[in-house]
């Protein structure tokens, strides 16, 4: 949210224009500034004198060009006039400022200036300003701004974070191009970008300043119906009416009979677009549009210009700014490098094949319990085999509601075993949630411990059951044939969702194995690896933690439940178990850095892997200082239970932590990215949408929800197969990574302006006294009580967040500065480690009681402050400021009414931003009456 | 004298100036000269003032007018605007001229060099020193540059953004015998430098002090300033350099090119955050 291209203080450079002509050698310097000065002088034009300068040979064009490029300063004349005379002739250069001199009497004082007879016959400069420019001869809708739709996006694409500077890419345009066709074009691939259905495009017709809100539902056509008079450029101190200047991309012409035009000094808008002919130089601002994606703006409007002008009818939605090869190019950039085999077994086929050459070899431990490969593969026959006993077919579903041992992992191997699949129950989960989960799934058989009996799976449930103390194997691993295939499912995890009751997701064996199988290799797993299950067996985090151990032959470290709640003994036991796998959500890594921070025994990890959560990379540098990038790897994870856990990987380093990368990486082999505009197409790198993912980790659908299935997975029409949408928001990037933006139902309208939570949690986090962060929106019965809360844990546990909100308030606009912000010890979570926003306390803003009324006898500073009481909605000291209590824009109007009805002043908003406390204000009123 | 020495050094061109207007006094020779030169070469415009006359009371020939055309010339060799401004630093009138020429022809002035100065009337003990000739050597060295910052300061300060260099020397931080005027005006003018640097910061107009050790009167330069130091101390000009550089930790005289390449660094916004400061290009001179 940088404000570096204000409206309100435009660099003079955006106003100015500047055109050279080159006239003969012989032209007479003298003659040429006295008609100069007689023109100037005529048209009331503040220009200085003509500036002559001998150029030495061989710089003509250097000089010429740094004198195009020259801005008139803010404040000074309105034209600069140089003569810059050299062997070839002499160039005469003139700069304006656009609101003095647009561009066509820019080009007549020129041909008056250059004209050999006198100035007698010199065309009238006021008379050959056209009221519109072009053969179309269009006037284009001025339109006021409004906080609707696409205000308060930011961010929509990458600029460049470096240094803030302009470059020009120019592109060529068919043969026919007029304003008009331009705007219509550059409004139908905006409204791919920011997802809007009236982009709004900055343009310049006939010298004045317009907005167009171009309907994307119309053709370019259409655009003609549309008639406003647009407005002056703003003369120099006077503040460009509000909304012109500030879109992000417009729109001008550049065609000029002089030898060199150039249309603007800086860029206009952040991305000026200044048509010449079949040429159309692309100016921009490299913070905020990248080199890289104002070419491919460019190639996609170029590529809509050809279709407005073939059908001006076509409504501009209908238009395809991608073609054909640009829409493969998008797709093999979200698809993950290197080639997948498809899997051709299954989990349990091959950890048998593993345990028959490794039997001794350690696989699962927990709390001293020890099973070696030959043992958990014993136990998990033992398991089969009784499960065969009871009737469990291949293909039955079986409930394991079972706490963390070794145990649990050998039930759910020999669930799969038994060519079933496992539906894990948390038995830490409610009861009224675990009696849900088994009524859904309809399991055929629930294994469960003594503590589910009792909880209420009795009746009507199915049968409860253990199956720890089956008959012992017989004989010595006789050759059974392998039970199931690839295709048959392996779980079937439940997830909430944001809306509505959990669902099922069943997924089966081959995504479990293409998850390995993408990951294996490049992240070096193997049977030296020890790793740790942390999460509980209902989150499918833990899919990932079970089987990408024990498929690679590690060694599975079950982490007992009273162990995970404990950051201190976890600590503990990745050390004494010389853990070198370890997986955690952000917000338990924060907890575990804590502890590392102050242990003193080293740690053997060798790769942290993320998932569940967005992360925020800041955390890691302390962790890097004592784990070193080349000791331990450190990848974030993007994942969703409906892909099989992970889709994408991106390694980390201190660079991108420091910059706190929002990257979550490109797709993992065999997966695909798509970011999806609503109508299901496909958007460029750089534009915002919604995430689908293809590929090998599309799960097979929810149990028993076949609409919602066939409405969350859907036909791959880019790759074949399936892809589902996840809901979340997301960019590609041009080199193929995916960024992160939050869910889409994040996106919250504080005062109508639409906002991301995720946004504002970012912000917060990047200042070092906040370690972590919650953002939450409480909306109130009219717009103006809608209010948005944060909470932070502080670096320095008696620090105060007065910084903080400061800080806040400078980067962020009013509507998007948390009301109150509220320190707390931690963050709540879940039982899956992710953020438990229901568990957030009040924030920290004591309510006013009953509104008192002020008493008329009490002094001034007291029935103000009593007001400012009733309208914050906070206890108000004499010294406190206005906006540091949540006070924004709508609550001052409504404050200074309330002044206003008590008969105490009648203010104006700017009076309380001048005086922000209620002492200063009462002294201001004081003194004016 | 060397081969190499008959050369001129080379001038690193660039854009660590680009669209920047440089006012630089003194500019005829010497280190206004190489000033003007490295700043052109990184692309800055440039107006370079000088009285380009002798001045009555000064005992040594001043730049030429043809020595600021030269300088002019050579500058816009780099294919910038070069002006030539002939302007006595102790006549504000003629001051707030050049500096309003920058001004009108550019629309902004980013920096100054308060280079003009002169070495004497020099050379005997403080008491001896004339009222006339006291007057003289603060007008030049000290008022002058407090002329030119009066001028330029309000013009920077609008735009918020400026950097003054001012060039005083060793003698600013350190006495020199028979030297008082010109120790008591170069001192004067790191205070000066010190107290404009707090009064413009807020205003992001930086302003701070150059202080070059022996500068060795380069000839592609025309500098002299060494050699009228040197007869004011009554050493024989022929043997001079090698009398100064036996002063000198690094056994070297200072190159102009050195002082130009620190006075570039101060005028770009590679020194954004460098206000108040005094800086030494001596050897070490001023370390022991």
């Amino acid at each position: 949210m940088n404000a570096q291209h204000s409206a309100q203080h435009p660099d003079p450079a955006r106003l100015c224009h500047a055109a050279a002509v080159r006239l003969a050698a012989d032209a007479d310097p003298d003659r040429l500034a006295d008609r100069f000065a007689a023109v100037t002088r005529r048209h009331r034009l503040a220009a200085g004198r003509l500036w002559v300068e001998r150029v030495l040979a061989g710089l003509a064009a250097t000089r010429r060009d740094a004198e195009l490029a020259r801005p008139l300063p803010a404040g000074g004349p309105d034209l600069r006039a140089v003569l810059l005379r050299h062997d070839d002739g002499a160039d005469l250069v003139l700069v304006a400022r656009r609101p003095a001199l647009g561009r066509h009497r820019l080009g007549a004082l020129l041909t008056e200036l250059t004209q050999l007879t006198e100035p007698t016959i010199a065309v009238e400069l006021s008379a050959v300003e056209p009221s519109a420019v072009g053969p179309s001869a269009v006037e284009l809708s001025a339109v006021e701004p409004s906080a609707g739709d696409d205000a308060g996006d930011a961010g929509w694409l990458r600029g460049d974070p470096g240094v803030d500077r302009t470059a020009v890419h120019a592109v060529a345009v068919p043969a026919g191009t007029d304003l008009t066709a331009l705007v219509a074009a550059v409004g139908a691939v905006l409204a791919r970008y920011r997802g809007v259905r009236r982009p709004r495009v900055g343009a310049v017709v006939g010298e004045r300043l317009t907005v167009v809100a171009v309907p994307v539902d119309g053709g370019a056509r259409d655009l003609l119906a549309t008639a406003g008079p647009g407005s002056p450029w703003p003369a120099p101190g006077i503040q460009a009416p509000a909304g012109l200047l500030d879109v992000e991309v417009g729109v001008l012409d550049a065609d000029s009979t002089a030898d060199a035009y150039r249309p603007c000094l800086a860029p206009v808008w952040p991305l000026t677009l200044a048509l010449a002919g079949t040429t159309l130089a692309c100016h921009h601002r490299t913070a905020a549009w990248a080199a890289d994606l104002v070419e491919a703006f460019a190639r996609q409007v170029v590529r809509v210009l050809g279709q407005v002008l073939a059908e001006p009818d076509r409504p501009l939605d209908d238009c395809d700014p991608l073609g054909d090869a640009e829409r493969a190019a998008i797709v093999a950039l979200g698809r993950g490098p290197g080639e997948l085999p498809a899997a051709k077994d299954t989990i349990h086929d091959r950890i048998a094949r593993h345990a028959a050459t490794h039997p001794d070899a350690p696989a699962v431990s927990c709390a001293g319990e020890r099973l070696t490969y030959g043992e958990l593969d014993d136990r998990a026959r033992r398991v089969a085999r009784g499960l065969a006993a009871r009737g469990i077919a291949p293909g039955d579903l079986v409930g394991v509601c079972l706490d963390r041992s070794v145990d649990l992992i050998a039930v759910l191997l020999g669930v799969l075993r038994a060519g079933a699949a496992y539906v894990p129950v948390d038995p830490a989960y409610p009861v009224d949630r675990v009696r849900y989960t088994v009524e859904d799934s309809g399991v055929a058989l629930l294994i469960g411990a003594g503590g589910v009996d009792a909880a209420g799976l009795t009746g009507d449930g199915p049968p409860a059951d253990r199956l720890g103390d089956g008959p012992p194997a017989e004989g010595s691993r006789p050759a059974q044939p392998p039970v199931g295939g690839p295709d048959d499912p392996a779980y079937v995890i439940y997830t909430s969702g944001s809306t509505g009751r959990p669902k099922g997701v069943r997924v089966p064996h081959r995504n479990v194995l293409a998850l390995v199988d993408a990951t294996a290799a490049d992240f070096g797993l193997g049977q030296h690896d020890t790793w740790t299950m942390f999460h509980s067996s209902a989150f499918d985090f833990s899919v990932w933690e079970i089987w990408g151990c024990l498929l690679t032959g590690g060694h599975l470290v079950v982490v007992p439940h009273l162990v995970v709640r404990s950051p201190g003994e976890f600590h503990d036991l990745l050390a004494a178990e010389r853990v070198t796998v370890l997986n955690q959500t952000p917000s338990a890594f924060a907890q575990l850095l804590d502890v590392d921070r102050r242990a003193a025994v080293p740690l053997a990890v060798r790769l942290v892997v993320f998932g569940g959560e967005p992360l925020d990379a800041r955390m890691l540098t302390g962790w890097y200082d004592r784990h070193p990038e080349t000791d331990c790897r450190v990848v974030n994870m993007f994942g969703i239970t409906e892909t099989t856990v992970h889709v994408t990987a991106q390694t980390l380093d201190r660079g991108l932590a420091l910059a706190g990368s929002r990257s979550v990486g490109r797709a993992l082999p065999g997966w695909r990215v798509y970011v999806l505009d609503p109508a299901g197409r496909l958007l460029p790198p750089g534009a915002a949408g919604e995430i689908h993912v293809g590929g090998a980790g599309v799960a097979d659908g929810y149990l028993h929800r076949p609409e919602l299935t066939a409405e969350r997975f859907r036909p791959d029409p880019f790759s074949g197969g399936r892809m589902y949408r996840s809901g979340d928001r997301g960019r590609l990037l041009p080199d193929g990574r995916l960024e992160h933006l939050g869910r889409l139902d994040n996106q919250v309208k504080v005062r109508g302006y639409r906002i991301e939570l995720d946004e504002i949690r970012q912000v917060l986090l990047d200042d070092p006294a906040a370690l972590a962060v919650a953002v939450v929106v409480e909306t109130g019965a009219e717009a103006a009580d809608t209010r948005l809360h944060a909470y932070v844990v502080l670096a320095d546990a008696a620090g105060s967040v007065a910084e903080l909100r400061r800080r806040a308030a400078r980067l962020l606009p009013d509507y998007m500065v948390p009301a109150t912000i509220t320190a707390l010890p931690a963050l709540p979570l879940t039982a899956n480690g992710k953020l438990d926003a229901a568990r957030l306390p009040a924030p920290a803003i004591p309510a006013a009681d009953q509104a008192p009324t002020p008493a008329d006898d009490a002094g001034l500073d007291e029935r103000i402050r009593v007001i400012w009481q009733r309208v914050l909605g906070a206890e108000v000291g004499p010294e406190d400021n206005f906006f540091d209590l949540g006070g924004n824009s709508l609550l001052a109007l409504r404050l200074l009414n309330e002044l206003r009805d008590q008969g105490l002043a009648d203010l104006t908003p700017r009076h309380l931003y001048l005086h922000q406390t209620v002492r200063g204000l009462a002294e201001a009123i004081g003194a004016a009456r | 004298m060397t081969e190499a020495l008959t050369r001129p050094a080379p001038v690193v061109t660039g854009d660590r100036l680009a669209g920047k207007t440089a006012i630089v006094t003194g500019a005829a020779r010497g280190l206004g000269r190489s000033c003007a030169v490295a700043f052109a070469a990184q692309g800055a415009d440039v107006v370079l003032v000088d009285l380009a006359a002798d001045l009555p009371g000064v005992p040594y020939p001043l730049g030429s007018a043809s020595q600021l055309a030269h300088t002019a010339d050579l500058c816009a060799g780099y294919g910038v605007a070069a002006y030539p401004v002939r302007a006595d630093v102790r006549d504000s009138a003629a001051v707030r001229a050049a500096v309003a020429l920058c001004l009108d022809r550019f629309g902004r002035v980013d920096v100054l060099v308060n280079n003009a100065g002169i070495a004497a009337p020099s050379g005997k003990p403080t008491h001896e020193i004339t009222e006339a000739e006291w007057q003289l050597m603060l007008d030049v060295d000290l008022s002058g540059p407090w002329r030119m910052i009066s001028a330029v300061g309000e013009v920077m300060c609008r735009q918020r953004a400026g950097s003054i260099v001012n060039v005083a020397s060793t003698a600013g931080l350190v006495g020199y015998r028979h030297f008082a005027g010109y120790v008591a005006a170069k001192h004067g003018l790191v205070g000066l430098t010190r107290a404009a640097a707090l009064d413009y910061a807020p205003l992001k107009v930086r302003v701070n002090a150059l202080c070059p050790g022996s500068v060795r009167d380069d000839p592609h330069v025309e500098g002299r300033m060494l050699a009228e130091i040197a007869r004011s101390l009554e050493v024989p000009v022929a043997e001079h350099e090698e009398t100064f550089v036996q002063a000198q930790p690094m056994n070297a005289l200072i190159e102009p090119g050195s002082v130009a390449q620190a006075a570039l660094w101060l005028a770009s916004d590679e020194s954004a955050q460098v206000t108040g400061a005094v800086i030494t290009v001596d050897g070490g001179f001023t370390a022991r």
